[in-house]
């Protein structure tokens, strides 16, 4: 049985459950300075009450042994979680990284609509005087909308760092509480699996086309 | 014998831009008739109102695949015979069988260029 007063254990009367001490007056009347352990785990005792009524102080049995381990395991799995800054990902860099990406899919869209306009209106230029200067402004606005690339590569560059913290994080993570995955895929997902092997959805290949259109041709020659 | 410059011609995609790449090549090559779809589901729907000669479409849409709308088209007594070319980043030689099974008269994969489209809609509709 545990102890009636949590905070107390039968030896070392005075002695707090987490590990600080109370002040406790010297032999010569001056008060002694607390002593402060700061373990990053709480000390967990247990005190065992005897048949006589008192509170004894037995040794761990088995199954105290693997109540002690599963308190050790939930303030480090406390840990773990803290040192995910779960709160920080999701109020602050996971929002940067939908607004980032969603910036650069709207100044791409830009670039490109004004790539092709400009290219449009070379196309209906009529020719005679003054046809060069005329592409050659043109151009030149090409070359202003291709600017794009930047800004879009800085966004990006901020968004793959954003991603490198939350996988490293994670790893962290799941190393520290061995963390295993649940069986299965939810449904959500199941059926995304489903419909994409059935339409043999399988997007762009990376470093290009995964059958190169000579080779297509081939098929239907 | 030579292309008819004056058949209609749906692009189906659901990217705007991509349509409008197509749209622009079509008119190098002197197709001014061109309709639009953002995905199968409108493809068919612009398909059962208007009598095309080609269909340019993309293969990963939604809610109705490129890939749906070949084998709806080719399950269609009234739309079968339509000529079918297949501008898609599904480059996988799995798609492009299952596209030849299912029909399919040309696969262009991307990125592609002006040469390679003139020379896809040249096999299927000049021959």
């Amino acid at each position: 049985m545990a102890s009636a007063d949590p905070e107390r254990d039968a030896v070392g009367a005075g002695r707090l459950r987490n590990g600080r001490s109370r002040e406790q007056p010297a032999l010569n009347g001056s008060k002694t300075e607390r002593r402060e352990t700061s373990p990053k785990r709480p000390t967990v005792r247990m005190t065992l009450m005897g048949r006589d009524g008192r509170l004894q102080n037995s040794s761990p049995s088995a199954m105290v042994k693997e109540l002690l381990d599963i308190a050790e395991y939930i303030a480090s799995l406390r840990d773990a979680i803290a040192l995910l800054r779960a709160n920080e990902l999701t109020r602050d860099r996971l929002p940067m990284v939908h607004e980032e990406l969603s910036e650069v899919v709207a100044a791409t869209a830009g670039a490109t609509n004004s790539i092709m306009n400009t290219a449009e209106a070379i196309l209906a230029l009529p020719e005679g005087k003054g046809y060069r200067d005329a592409v050659e402004t043109k151009i030149y606005d090409i070359f202003e909308a291709c600017t794009f690339q930047d800004i879009t590569g800085q966004r990006i560059a901020k968004v793959a760092e954003a991603m490198s913290q939350l996988e490293g994080r994670l790893a962290r993570f799941t190393a520290a509480v061995k963390a295993r995955d649940a069986a299965g895929i939810d449904d959500q997902e199941s059926d995304r699996r489903k419909r994409n092997e059935s339409l043999l959805l399988n997007g762009p290949q990376m470093g290009g086309p995964a059958t190169a259109q000579d080779a297509i041709d081939a098929l239907f020659a | 014998m030579a292309l008819d410059l004056s058949m209609p011609i749906l692009v189906v995609d659901d990217y705007q831009t991509m349509v409008r790449i197509i749209r622009n090549l079509l008119k190098q090559l002197g197709f001014e008739d061109v309709d639009d779809a953002s995905d199968g589901t409108a493809a068919l729907a612009r398909l059962k109102g208007r009598k095309y000669g080609l269909v340019i479409s993309d293969w990963n849409m939604e809610p109705m695949t490129g890939y749906e709308l070949l084998r709806h088209v080719r399950a269609d007594e009234g739309l079968r015979t339509t000529p079918f070319i297949m501008v898609t980043a599904e480059s996988k030689t799995e798609n492009v069988i299952a596209a030849k099974k299912a029909g399919v008269n040309n696969y262009i994969v991307k990125p592609f260029n002006a040469a390679t489209l003139k020379s896809k809609i040249e096999a299927v509709c000049g021959a």
